[in-house]
C-alpha cells in the first residue's frame, strides 16, 4: 500500500503548493495520490467547487444587469464584449511586434518573409471576398425582412395621412363657411372661435399618430438584426487583418532600415562619383555635401527602432518596471532606517514626527511635489545624458521608453511604498527576543555580527510582511500617479481610454482592471512565497 | 593549586528603585565562596531571587551593591568566561545546531584557525551526544535536544564557570536525568566551577557539593548551606540508594515547607505595598 517514492514526490508537491499559498490545489492533489478520496472530494466541492460556481453566478450577473445601464458611453459592456476587447488589445500588440521585426529583418530573409506573407494575403483576400458576398447577402436578405416588415406599417402611415389631409382639407373649408356666416351676422363669433380649437385640437391629434408610425418605421431602420452587423464586424476585421500584411510587406520593402539605409548610401556613392568627374567648383561643393549628408543619415537609419505604438502588453511592461524601480528605492531608504530606528531610540524620536506627517499625504501630492522637483532636474529631457544613455538603441532598457513622468511616477511610489516597510522594519527590530540578546551579550558579539547574524534574521519576517504591503500600496499608487501624470503604463490607458471614448473605450477600461487586478495579485503571492521561505517561524502564513 | 575563593560574590545586593518609597531590595548582602571544580546549587521558592543572583553573575543583571570576583578578576558585564545555559534553550532559529554553537566560537576563539574551530564545534556537539544532528534546525530538534545544543554552546567557550539558570525546567523527567548526567560528566572533565539555580530537590542532592538554601525575598539572604560528601563522579542507583541521600532530601524540604510557612505568617503582619510588590515578583518570575 505505502509507497516511498510515491509518498515523496506527494510530499514535495504538497510543500511547494503550501508555500506558494494555493491551498486550494491540496485536495486535488491529494485525490490524485488517493489520500481518503471521500474527504478530498468533500473538500474540492466546498473550498473549489462552491468558488467557482460563485465567480460563474457574478459573470451571469454581470451580463444580465450590465446592458440595462445605458450611459454616456454606451451600455456596460459585458464579460464577453471585455474578453474581445482584450483579444482586439492583444492581437494589436501582436501585430506591433510583427511590424517591428519586418522593419528590423536584414539580408535575404526578407525576400523570403515578403513571399510568405503575399501568399497570406492572397489567402486572406479570398477569404475577405466570401466574407464580404455572405456580409452583403447577410444584409441584403435582412433589408428585405425589414422591408417587409415595414410595408404594412408604411401602407398604413400611407392611408392615415392621405385621410387627415382629406379630413384639413374639409374642416378647412367647413372653417370658412362659418367665417362667412358670422361677417353675414347669421353666426355667433363664438361659434367660430370654438370651431377653430375643435379643430386644431383634431389635426395636432392626428399629426401625432403619424408621428407615432413614423417612430416605429425608423426603430426597425434604426436596429438591423445582430447578425447582419456581426458578419459586417467579421468582414471589416479582415480588412485590418489584410491592411495590417501589407503594412509589414512595406516595412520588408522599402520601408525597412536597411532598404532605406542602402538607398541613402547609393545616394552617397552616386555624390561621390560626381564629385570625382565634375569640373564645376559649385557642383563638386554641392555634391561633397550631400555625400556627407547621406551617408550620416544612412548610418543613423540603420541603426533605428521601429516606433512602436503603445500597447497594452507594452504599458503592462513599463507600469511593473516602475514599480519595481519605485519599490526598491523604497525598499534602499526604509530598511537600513527602519533598522536604525529599531535600534536606537533617539533615532525613533527623530522619525516619529516625519513619519507621523507624511505618511498620511495623498499619493497625488507626492506626485505634484516630485513632477516639481525633478522636472527641475531634466530642464531638456531630450538631450540629458542620463535618458540618452538608458533610451540608446543599443541599451536593452529602451525598450521602456524611460522619461521624467516614469522617474517621478517611481518616485512617488517609493514615497508612498516608504512607510509600511519602514514601520514595519522597525517593529521587527525592536520586538527581538531579550532572551537572543542575552546570548549575544554573554558571547559578546561585536556591533556587525549582533546585527547581521541575530536582529536582522530576527526581524526578516516582519520585515517582509511590511515590504509586502509596500509592495500593495505602491502598485495601487503608480496606476493613479500614471493616469495623473501621463507616463506610459496601465495607468494611462486607462486614462486615455476614458478621454477617446470610442465604442471599445469602456471595455477596454474593464480590461485594464482585470490587468491591474491580476498582476496586483500576481505581486502580492510573490512576496508572501518570499516572506515564507526567510520566515523560521513555520505558523507564519498569509 | 586549586584556588578556595575561585568564585567570591561579596555583600551582592539587588535592588530595584521604587517611584513611590525607598528602593525595592530583592536581593540582601549576600556572601558565596565557591573553590575551583566546585558544583553548587541555589534552591527557593519561586521569587526568592535566586535567578537574580546567577544572573548578577552572569553580568546579565546589574549589580546595585557589593561585587562578585572570578579568577581575581571583578567581573564587569557579560563574558565568554562564564557561560550561560538558560532556562528556554535561547537557539537562534535561522541556524543549524553547528551553526549556533560556531557563533560562539567564532567571537570567543579569533585567532584559531578555521580547522581549529571547526574542531572545538564538532568535539562540543559530539560531547553532548548531538554528532548526528549538526546539520539540523532548532525546529527539527526535541526540546531535550534543543537544550543540549545549548550545552554545547556554553561548554565550547572553554568558561571557567559554568551557570545553569533552571536548564531542566522545562524537560521531563528521564531527558533530565540524561542531562543532568551529561553535565555531571562535562563539568568533572574540564573541572568547571559551576552554579545550577533550581526547584528541583533531588536534582539539587544529586549534582551538586554544596547546596544553598535562600530565604523569600524581599530581602532574599543565604537560609543554610548543606554541604554534600559524596565521591565523584557519582553514581546515579547508587547514591538513590544512599540513606544519606533520604536525609539531605528531607531537610531541604523541611528547610523549604518551613519557609512556605513563614511566607503564608508573613503576609499576616506586613505592610501592603511591599506585599504587592512582591507578589508582583512572583508572578514575573
Amino acid at each position: 500500500m505505502a509507497n516511498p517514492t510515491k509518498d515523496k514526490i506527494k510530499y514535495s508537491i504538497l510543500k511547494v503548493i503550501d508555500v506558494s499559498g494555493f491551498k486550494v490545489l491540496d485536495p486535488p492533489v491529494r485525490l490524485l495520490f488517493k489520500e481518503e478520496p471521500q474527504k478530498q472530494i468533500r473538500d474540492i466541492s466546498r473550498y473549489m467547487l462552491l468558488p467557482i460556481v460563485f465567480v460563474f453566478a457574478c459573470l451571469a450577473a454581470w451580463t444580465v444587469l450590465g446592458p440595462n445601464h445605458k450611459t454616456k458611453s454606451g451600455e456596460v459592456p459585458t464579460p464577453t464584449r471585455v474578453w474581445d476587447a482584450w483579444k482586439d488589445s492583444y492581437r494589436f500588440h501582436e501585430k506591433e511586434s510583427e511590424k517591428e521585426q519586418a522593419f528590423m529583418t536584414t539580408g535575404e530573409d526578407r525576400g523570403a518573409e515578403v513571399e510568405k506573407i503575399e501568399a497570406l494575403i492572397q489567402k486572406q483576400e479570398g477569404e475577405y471576398a466570401a466574407l464580404e458576398a455572405d456580409s452583403q447577402s447577410i444584409a441584403a436578405q435582412a433589408k428585405e425582412k425589414m422591408e417587409s416588415e415595414i410595408a404594412p406599417i408604411k401602407a398604413e402611415y400611407d392611408e392615415l395621412k392621405a385621410l387627415s389631409f382629406s379630413q384639413k382639407k374639409e374642416r378647412k373649408s367647413a372653417e370658412e363657411a362659418l367665417a362667412q356666416k358670422v361677417a353675414n351676422k347669421t353666426a355667433e363669433p363664438q361659434q367660430l372661435v370654438t370651431l377653430i380649437k375643435e379643430n386644431g385640437i383634431k389635426s395636432e391629434s392626428e399629426k401625432e399618430e403619424l408621428k407615432l408610425i413614423k417612430t416605429k418605421i425608423d426603430l426597425i431602420r434604426s436596429n438591423p438584426p445582430k447578425e447582419v452587423k456581426a458578419a459586417q464586424l467579421a468582414a471589416n476585421k479582415l480588412a485590418d487583418e489584410i491592411q495590417h500584411s501589407k503594412k509589414r510587406i512595406d516595412y520588408l520593402t522599402s520601408g525597412n532600415r536597411e532598404v532605406k539605409g542602402d538607398t541613402l548610401l547609393a545616394k552617397a556613392a552616386d555624390a561621390s562619383t560626381q564629385l570625382n568627374t565634375t569640373t564645376d567648383g559649385g557642383e563638386a561643393y554641392k555634391q561633397a555635401k550631400s555625400l556627407v549628408s547621406n551617408t550620416e543619415k544612412a548610418e543613423k537609419t540603420k541603426g533605428q527602432q521601429y516606433p512602436r505604438s503603445a500597447s497594452i502588453v507594452w504599458q503592462t511592461y513599463r507600469s511593473l518596471i516602475t514599480v519595481i524601480i519605485g519599490f526598491s528605492l523604497a525598499c534602499l531608504v526604509a530598511i537600513p532606517l527602519g533598522i536604525m530606528c529599531g535600534l536606537n531610540r533617539i533615532v525613533m524620536a527623530c522619525l516619529t514626527p516625519i513619519i507621523s506627517i507624511f505618511r498620511p499625504v495623498s499619493p497625488v501630492v507626492w506626485l505634484l511635489i516630485f513632477q516639481i522637483i525633478i522636472g527641475a532636474f531634466f530642464p531638456d529631457p531630450e538631450k540629458h545624458p542620463l535618458f540618452l544613455f538608458l533610451n540608446d538603441q543599443a541599451n536593452p532598457l529602451s525598450y521602456f521608453q524611460t522619461n521624467p513622468a516614469m522617474i517621478f511616477s517611481a518616485c512617488t511610489v517609493a514615497v508612498c511604498a516608504l512607510w509600511p516597510a519602514l514601520v514595519n522594519t522597525a517593529l521587527g527590530v525592536s520586538s527581538i527576543d531579550p532572551d537572543h540578546l542575552n546570548v549575544a551579550k554573554v558571547l559578546r558579539l561585536g556591533f556587525w555580527s549582533r546585527l547581521f547574524k541575530i536582529i536582522i534574521p530576527s526581524s526578516l519576517p516582519l520585515v517582509f510582511a511590511g515590504l509586502r504591503i509596500s509592495l500593495g500600496v505602491g502598485w495601487m499608487v503608480l496606476i493613479a500617479a500614471e493616469a495623473l501624470s501621463s507616463s506610459d503604463g496601465l495607468g494611462k490607458f486607462v486614462w486615455d481610454e476614458y478621454q477617446n471614448g470610442s465604442s471599445q473605450s469602456f471595455a477596454n477600461i474593464i480590461v485594464a482592471c482585470f490587468v491591474v487586478g491580476i498582476i496586483g495579485f500576481f505581486l502580492d503571492r510573490v512576496m508572501i512565497v518570499l516572506q515564507r521561505l526567510v520566515s523560521f517561524d513555520e505558523s507564519a502564513s498569509l | 593549586m586549586i584556588s578556595k575563593r575561585y568564585v567570591e560574590i561579596s555583600n551582592l545586593v539587588k535592588s530595584y528603585p521604587n517611584p513611590f518609597g525607598d528602593d525595592f531590595r530583592v536581593v540582601e548582602n549576600l556572601n558565596i565562596n565557591m573553590f575551583q571544580g566546585e558544583f553548587i546549587s541555589l534552591i527557593g521558592h519561586s521569587g526568592c531571587g535566586k535567578s537574580t543572583v546567577l544572573t548578577m553573575l552572569a553580568g546579565l543583571n546589574e549589580i546595585s551593591e557589593g561585587g562578585i570576583i572570578v579568577d581575581n578578576k571583578e567581573i564587569d558585564g557579560a563574558g565568554p568566561d562564564r557561560a550561560v545555559v538558560f532556562q528556554a534553550p535561547c537557539l537562534m532559529p535561522w541556524f543549524n545546531a553547528y551553526e549556533n554553537v560556531m557563533l560562539g566560537v567564532e567571537n570567543v576563539y579569533p585567532h584559531a584557525t578555521k580547522q581549529e574551530r571547526h574542531e572545538i564545534v564538532e568535539y562540543s556537539l559530539a560531547r553532548v551526544g548531538l554528532a548526528d544532528s549538526m546539520k539540523k534546525f532548532p525546529k527539527e530538534l526535541s526540546g531535550g535536544m534543543q537544550q543540549r545544543v545549548g550545552i554545547a554552546r556554553a561548554i565550547a567557550l572553554k568558561p571557567k564557570v559554568l551557570l545553569l539558570d533552571e536548564p531542566f525546567g522545562r524537560l521531563d523527567s528521564l531527558t533530565r536525568m540524561e542531562l543532568q548526567d551529561v553535565i555531571l560528566d562535562i563539568v568533572a572533565q574540564e573541572k568547571l566551577t559551576s552554579m545550577i539555580v533550581t526547584h528541583d530537590v533531588d536534582e539539587a542532592v544529586f549534582m551538586s557539593d554544596r547546596v544553598i538554601m535562600m530565604t523569600n525575598g524581599p530581602l532574599a539572604r543565604i537560609g543554610e548551606v548543606m554541604s554534600l560528601h559524596w565521591e565523584r563522579p557519582r553514581n546515579r542507583a547508587e547514591i538513590l540508594t544512599d540513606p544519606l541521600f533520604f536525609e539531605y532530601r528531607e531537610h531541604l524540604l523541611s528547610f523549604l515547607e518551613q519557609r512556605a510557612h513563614l511566607k503564608s505568617h508573613l503576609h499576616d503582619v506586613e505592610d501592603n505595598r511591599q506585599f504587592t510588590n512582591e507578589n508582583l515578583l512572583k508572578f514575573s518570575f
